[in-house]
């Protein structure tokens, strides 16, 4: 690698070390608060250099592609590769794009190792990006799985000329393409299990074997057997054939046999992943009913040691629980009975995640906790949503809490002022509407416009490697995926019966008060009852953006007093006049300001009493 | 003598009688003409009545609506978004009240007979899809299952009055969704056949639902005016009761047919039949190599069975697929084999993904000259940008008329047989339009000067932005009609070439096409380009798509006048 590349490297974890929010033992909120500040400086500082080291050293290469030597190619390529490998993900997006330049170059020059090659690393880019998308509804994740999936189908197309290639490195390209066309999720279980299927037909078919001897067959195929198996996860019980189910059941039975084997020669328990999908498959196929299958998953999540940080354990406090609450969700009768089981099953997850060290380089974390919040069962009396997803705010997403919560305040202050003048501003919310005494009106507003502030961005969640680990500005691809935070938050908040009315401030406050602008489309503001408040936060939260938060990706920064005057001109088309005309009121404007910054601090505070204390 | 006087006078008398008998008769005769007539008056007299009070109904409907938002939005005149959602139901309404006035007017012109044909040529494809295009989306309001089946057309340039033709189509299909309940059936079918040489050409229409149809009673009443299916089913739906009579009165004046059937609950069937003259022929040789493969990617069978019929129709040879994954493993292994299809036709629907992502994947794999056609029942309007930047070349309407789609994929393929076009094709030449490549890395002002060389656009090149703005400066008035300028670039960069240049006093300096062609990817980068004075941001490499498709957007076909 060259040294630009080293640095940027060494950039990346510096950054994602300052952002952890760590406490060491016995400092005062003070010092903690100076100490965040600092880090953030820092943080920021490092960013700037790695756009400098991006634009004076990578892009010149990328524009002069085409004349590029062996060497600097080979070096793009192992860059590409400490930027997104099997152990960590970097920075996947700078990946893809490096990927997507070399596949360019590789079709001008009609190479076709090169251009399988680039096609699968490519794949894999965009596989990761993908897994973002965990939760959302299939047509948002759609284009995304798309594009991952046909750079797989394209660099499988050439297994017919298998015979024609030459080295055994570019058949295990197109060899495990054809494996990873089936990654992602598909409109219908079958045809990802059909995928599959042909796969391992392919890996085990001897001729093949023999052809490439120099390629690891077994993991080839133990790894697929291991996809085949995984694929139970995503399967609904009517939708399998029969001959889809035994092809699944022998799949889970090999991975689980050689998992017990390994356990047993390292004198270790067989591991919670592959144990599932064993009971799981027995259930499926009506050998054991619904009640059994969800007794010995409380069975596997209680033998996951909280006590180790290991990808098993991680699978058994997080992502099992996702697996188990969905069935709950499709079946919610069984849920009183499981009432306690489903909270002390919350609360040991957060507990876990709170002491999880080095938590923000884990992917697969993320990965689960993003499967844990869109599978979360409320149930009577135990954690409300809300606050479960408060927890993972301040814990994983730290800047966007502060955020957010800066807008709750904002909010609060903008509602108070006008309800003072106005009282009846916010009937068109039939819970506002029905409250006959004033001040619990009063209340009740300013409540929901601190909850709607503190909910907004939630989706946010899903991105969290694009808003809590920025390491530069985005690309153009990774605004578009942004953008999906604010469907994303709407379907989390919406599913859940103590959220759901902020969900329409989740989903409309990048909208254009005009309509004629911004996203998604599916907030139609006039067809929203709850559309004033859904103004007041979109206008909050665009003042908050541009004066603190989004100047790390978008580059985008103003003042305060910079930011009013460019929300006023933009009065009546992006921003309700009835709202732009309180930030000319001097006084209501230095009100706002104050809210934002009260807010930030309360964040500060909680971030502080939640921060994970590093022993000295 | 008296006897015969007798026998006289009482044959008088008689003929007198029978003349009375006869005058009897004939004044019987005309009292019930007469009572006929004040009969059919009367009916006449009640339409009419019914008429203006359902009139006066209609109109009040929408002026009540017309009033009522007016003041809705006067009181909310500070409310920008609440005020624009009145000013559209207003609109709605008005257009409406519009519709209503018009079916009267016609009706009157009609009525004294100064309603005048003309006879120009149109296209039946145009036709077609226009009324499509009208008429799909209120059938999809209401999860109607409407199909447009086109049958053989044997001469599809015809001579009438288009205007009222279409008139006459979209009548009665309208009135089948709008009789017709949620998620209804309606069946559309048109033929144009040549009865005997080079006679007149035989237009055949029907549409067939399975609405509320009608009782005979009506049935009889269908084509008078003002006469309207009263029915607890209908009370909802709008209309004057003019439409039916408006398009009878039409096609008897284009000499034609209209026959009807129909059973109450069962649904209705409306026929029309008419002759029209075919126009002259101007259509060249179709430049499409006999039996070339097309891959036709299309999970419905229907549509994919009609789109092979065309092809077959112009001796091409269609290959089927139904999903995105197996149209791109077949074009992989085309392109390995050197055996690319002469165009790839992307339908309506796939089974596994959105067929715009299969066309972005393919343009990458498959090149910049493969010709990627849409056939597509979507309103093109609505998805040429989206379609365009997935690197779709050409796009064809459904209905699906086989000359469309023939003339379309001949003239993508270099041949094109004169005045028929549909969508943007992409290997237009732009000869005589002028280029600025401001690129200072000389194997990338090669390869732009190649690939822009390829469509005839004239390219000049400077190597720096300094140089870039001495040569915009010497240049005429709209001397060069865009300007590609790479950002980090020696002496002068880019963002600075570009002010310096929008900062000229000359009056093609704020209007001339400003491209940033950089690696420089992030959204920041976009924003200052745009700051700059650019106009749009292209990556780096080039996406030979991207380049083809600015040209497209921004230059004219065939060069400067």
């Amino acid at each position: 690698m060259q040294l630009y590349q080293q640095e940027y490297i060494a950039n990346l974890r510096r950054i994602a070390v300052l952002t952890a929010r760590k406490k060491p033992e016995g400092l005062p909120f003070a010092d903690y608060e100076a100490r965040m500040d600092r880090d953030g400086e820092q943080a920021e500082a490092l960013v700037r250099r790695n756009m400098e080291l991006l634009r004076g050293e990578l892009f010149p290469v990328l524009d002069n592609l085409f004349q590029a030597d062996r060497e600097t190619l080979e070096e793009l390529e192992a860059f590409a590769a400490e930027l997104l490998n099997a152990r960590e993900e970097q920075d996947a997006g700078l990946f893809c794009q490096i990927y997507r330049a070399l596949l360019s170059l590789a079709r001008q020059k009609d190479d076709q190792g090169g251009m399988i090659r680039s096609l699968y690393w490519l794949g894999i880019g965009r596989n990761s990006l993908c897994s973002c998308l965990v939760g959302l509804e299939l047509e948002l994740s759609e284009p995304y799985m798309t594009a991952m999936r046909l750079c797989f189908t394209e660099a499988a197309a050439y297994l017919k000329y298998y015979d024609e290639i030459e080295d055994d490195q570019t058949r295990g390209y197109i060899l495990r393409s054809r494996a990873n066309m089936a990654l992602g999720a598909f409109k219908s279980p079958g045809e990802k299990v059909a995928l599959v299927r042909r796969t391992l037909q392919i890996l085990q078919d001897q001729e093949y074997q023999a052809k490439a001897p120099g390629l690891p067959w077994e993991r080839f195929i133990y790894m697929t057997h291991q996809h085949m198996a995984a694929s139970i996860s995503y399967s609904k019980e009517k939708v399998l054939t029969p001959k889809d189910m035994t092809d699944i059941m022998e799949s889970v039975y090999i991975v689980y046999q050689r998992r017990i084997q390994e356990a047993e020669a390292n004198w270790e328990q067989p591991p919670v992943r592959w144990a599932f999908p064993y009971y799981a498959i027995e259930y499926y196929c009506g050998i054991s009913r619904l009640d059994r299958l969800l007794t010995k998953m409380e069975d596997l999540m209680d033998a996951a040691d909280p006590a180790a940080f290991t990808e098993d354990s991680m699978y058994g406090l997080i992502s099992l629980p996702a697996f188990y609450c969905q069935y709950l969700q499709q079946y919610p009768e069984r849920i009183p009975e499981r009432r306690e089981y489903v909270e002390s099953l919350y609360r040991r997850a957060l507990d876990y995640v709170e002491s999880f060290p080095g938590d923000l380089e884990n992917e697969s974390l993320f990965r689960y906790l993003r499967q844990l919040s869109h599978t979360f069962v409320e149930t009577e009396g135990g954690m409300p949503y809300g606050a479960f997803m408060q927890k993972l705010l301040i814990r994983f997403a730290p800047e966007i809490y502060v955020h957010s919560l800066a807008v709750g305040e904002a909010a609060r202050a903008l509602c108070g002022l006008i309800v003072e003048e106005e009282p009846d501003y916010f009937d068109d919310i039939e819970a506002v509407r029905v409250l006959a005494d004033p001040e619990e009106k009063r209340q009740a507003i300013l409540d929901y416009a601190a909850g709607c502030g503190v909910f907004h961005d939630v989706g946010k969640i899903n991105f969290m490697n694009l808003y809590a680990r920025t390491a530069r500005q985005w690309f153009d691809e990774e605004y578009e995926m942004a953008r999906l935070h604010a469907p994303a938050g709407n379907s989390l908040l919406a599913a859940r019966p103590s959220t759901s009315r902020y969900a329409p401030a989740a989903l409309g406050h990048h909208v254009w008060y005009d309509g004629s602008r911004g996203y998604p489309a599916a907030y139609r503001r006039l067809e929203c009852p709850e559309r004033q408040m859904v103004d007041i936060i979109s206008l909050v939260d665009w003042l908050e953006n541009v004066t603190h938060t989004a100047r790390l990706y978008t580059g985008i920064e103003r003042t305060y007093r910079q930011a009013v005057r460019d929300a006023v001109d933009q009065e009546g088309r992006r921003f309700s006049p009835l709202l732009t005309v309180r930030l000319q009121d001097g006084p209501a404007a230095a009100r706002i300001e104050q809210a934002f910054e009260e807010g930030r601090r309360r964040a500060r505070r909680q971030i502080y009493e939640a921060a994970p204390v590093e022993k000295r | 003598m008296e006897n015969m006087d007798n026998i006289s006078a009482v044959g008088t008398a008689l003929q007198r009688l029978e003349a009375l008998e006869r005058d009897n008769e004939a004044l019987r005769a005309a009292n019930e003409d007469l009572e006929e007539a004040l009969r059919a008056a009367e009916a006449a007299n009640q339409a009419k009545s019914r008429f203006l009070s359902s009139m006066s109904h209609d109109i009040r409907t929408p002026m009540n609506a017309i009033m009522g938002m007016t003041s809705i939005g006067l009181s909310h005149i500070d409310e920008k978004a609440r005020v624009q959602d009145c000013l559209s139901k207003i609109q709605t309404a008005s257009a409406h009240l519009m519709s209503l006035v018009n079916d009267v007017l016609d009706m009157s012109r009609i009525d004294s007979g100064r309603l005048t044909l003309s006879e120009e040529p149109f296209s039946l494809a145009d036709l077609v899809h226009d009324i499509a295009v009208i008429v799909l989306p209120q059938a999809r309001q209401k999860n109607q299952e409407l199909q447009i089946e086109i049958g053989r057309i044997e001469e599809e340039v015809l001579l009438g009055d288009e205007l009222r033709l279409r008139q006459i189509l979209v009548n009665i299909i309208g009135n089948a969704v709008k009789y017709t309940q949620e998620g209804g059936a309606i069946q559309v079918s048109l033929t144009a056949q040549r009865t005997a040489g080079e006679g007149p050409v035989e237009l055949a229409f029907s549409c067939r639902d399975n609405g509320i149809g009608m009782s005979p009673a009506f049935l009889e009443k269908i084509f008078i005016p003002f006469e309207r299916v009263r029915s607890a089913a209908v009370s909802k739906i709008e209309g004057t009761g003019l439409g039916m009579s408006i398009v009878k009165s039409l096609v008897d004046r284009m000499g034609g047919q209209i026959t009807v059937e129909s059973r109450e609950g069962e649904g209705s069937c409306f026929r029309v039949e008419l002759a029209l003259p075919a126009a002259p022929r101007s259509r060249g040789r179709l430049a499409l190599p006999e039996g070339a493969v097309v891959l036709v990617a299309e999970s419905g069978e229907e549509r994919a069975r009609r789109i092979g019929e065309c092809l077959a129709e112009g001796g091409l040879t269609p290959v089927r697929t139904r999903t995105g994954m197996a149209s791109v493993t077949w074009l992989t292994e085309a392109q390995y084999e050197e055996r690319l299809p002469c165009a790839l036709l992307l339908g309506q629907e796939l089974e596994d993904m959105p067929v715009l992502e299969v066309a972005a994947h393919v343009r990458q794999l498959a090149g910049r000259e493969f010709p990627i056609v849409l056939v597509s029942e979507d309103d093109w309007a609505q998805i040429e940008y989206r379609a365009t930047r997935a690197g779709v070349s050409a796009f064809v309407p459904c209905p699906l008329f086989s000359s469309r789609l023939l003339d379309t994929l001949s003239e993508l393929m270099g041949g094109g047989r004169g005045n028929q076009s549909a969508g943007g094709e992409l290997n237009a030449d732009y000869s005589g339009s002028r280029v600025l490549l401001v690129e200072d890395n000389e194997l990338n002002q090669e390869i732009a000067v190649e690939l822009l060389g390829l469509t005839g656009v004239q390219v000049e090149v400077a190597g720096d932005g300094a140089q870039a703005v001495d040569m915009f400066a010497a240049a005429p008035a709209d001397y060069y009609d865009l300007i590609f300028m790479d950002v980090q670039m020696p002496v002068m960069n880019g963002y600075e070439a570009t002010r310096r240049i929008r900062q000229m006093d000359r009056e093609d300096a704020g209007r001339v096409w400003i491209v940033a062609m950089t690696a420089n990817a992030f959204v920041e980068d976009v924003r200052l380009s745009r700051e700059a004075g650019m106009n749009e941001h292209v990556s780096k490499p080039v996406d030979l798509e991207r380049l083809q498709e600015i040209l497209r957007a921004q230059l004219k076909p065939g060069g400067r006048e």
